[in-house]
């Protein structure tokens, strides 16, 4: 634990929750040229979670939910899993799509595509704005997108989490068009080399 | 309706109440693995994360291969008998099937691999299980006979 606490000490994580901003405002300038209206975002905020919490928090581990993952590649590892309660994610598809409200009742292709597109927008402009931070290279997998009960979409990110630490970082933000909100939840599991070359970075930039 | 106690993600939980049914919620690669004597009626479900402990400090239930052994220990010091011990389990999907995932991902069926193994080690009978597949499903394990059912998005509950 205490290993953990030093990986995620306070500073750290304010650097994170900066990079989160940068990464996620830019993805919102993405999602709104790909969406052609104008897309907000609202509150972002990182947090960092207890591994064991995760399931609970997205409304139970049994709870069905649509899961979009992303692996980082290049010189520093990482995955970024955007987490969506199922009902949110047809609300967002109409919102990405561009249908009135209420429109979308089950994801079909095209909405997992569209899905898909936002998660791998998100993904790219989170990771370019580690990546700038930290001057080093990172690139996006092509994305995943996954639909079944939340404890198994997240089975993923937790085996892999469980590995490093007891905590992964959560950024949560909410999207919101034209009077329309939809919010997400994404899980950033930087691994360990990522997370000590932001901390250099960071101590760098403190003198 | 009995009690229902929740296994979360690397815990144990063990019963002899036979009105409790043990649950593991949303299992994707993770594994449920249920171990009951039927003479003294007494159940354990394991939620196990990973295949193989990486030998030091951490939680040996998060673990296929440290926490069977560690369920088959309680149960035996709540009475049970390892010679009558029997076994179902579920679990173990792969989540991501995307193309260039499949390989470097693939815990579930490392974490089968890993379950297979031990209980062969261990003499441990099986008398059900379903696994793999990419599907993620919910394990009711009921201390009153043993039994395991499956739960997954979109359809009935089944026994295995």
């Amino acid at each position: 634990m205490s290993q953990t606490n030093n990986k995620f000490d306070l500073r750290l994580i304010e650097m994170l929750n900066k990079m989160a901003n940068v990464g996620i405002y830019n993805a919102a300038r993405g999602l709104s040229g790909m969406v052609g209206e104008s897309l907000e975002v609202e509150n972002p905020g990182v947090k960092l979670v207890p591994l064991a919490d995760i399931p609970n928090l997205l409304g139970g581990p049994e709870a069905e939910a649509v899961g979009i993952y992303l692996r980082a590649e290049g010189n520093l590892g990482g995955q970024i899993m955007l987490v969506i309660p199922y009902q949110k994610s047809l609300e967002l598809a109409d919102m990405i799509i561009g249908l009135p409200p209420g429109t979308t009742k089950q994801l079909g292709s095209l909405e997992r595509s569209a899905l898909a597109e936002m998660g791998n927008l998100t993904g790219t402009f989170f990771m370019n704005a580690v990546a700038e931070a930290t001057g080093l290279s990172l690139r996006p997998s092509p994305p995943a997108v996954m639909v079944d009960m939340v404890g198994a979409v997240l089975d993923i990110v937790l085996a892999t989490a469980a590995q490093l630490s007891e905590h992964v970082m959560m950024i949560q933000a909410t999207f919101s068009c034209q009077g329309r909100a939809v919010n997400t939840d994404f899980w950033m599991i930087p691994d360990r080399y990522t997370l000590e070359a932001i901390a250099k970075r960071e101590r760098g930039s403190n003198g | 309706m009995g009690n229902q106690l929740a296994v979360g993600l690397g815990e144990i939980k063990m019963s002899r109440d036979p009105q409790d049914l043990l649950i593991a919620y949303g299992l994707g690669s993770c594994m449920g693995i249920g171990i009951y004597d039927p003479v003294t009626r007494v159940a354990g479900l394991l939620h196990a994360i990973l295949p193989i402990h990486p030998g030091s400090g951490d939680s040996a239930s998060k673990y296929v291969d440290t926490g069977i052994p560690m369920l088959v220990d309680m149960l035996t010091r709540a009475g049970a008998l390892r010679s009558r011990m029997v076994v179902r389990m579920a679990g173990g999907a792969n989540m991501l099937v995307a193309p260039g995932f499949t390989n470097t991902f693939d815990i579930g069926s490392r974490n089968i691999d890993a379950t297979h193994k031990v209980l062969a080690q261990m003499n441990l009978k099986v008398l059900g299980y379903e696994v793999g597949g990419n599907t993620g499903r919910t394990v009711r394990f009921y201390v009153n006979d043993g039994r395991m059912t499956i739960r997954t998005v979109g359809n009935n509950e089944r026994e295995i």
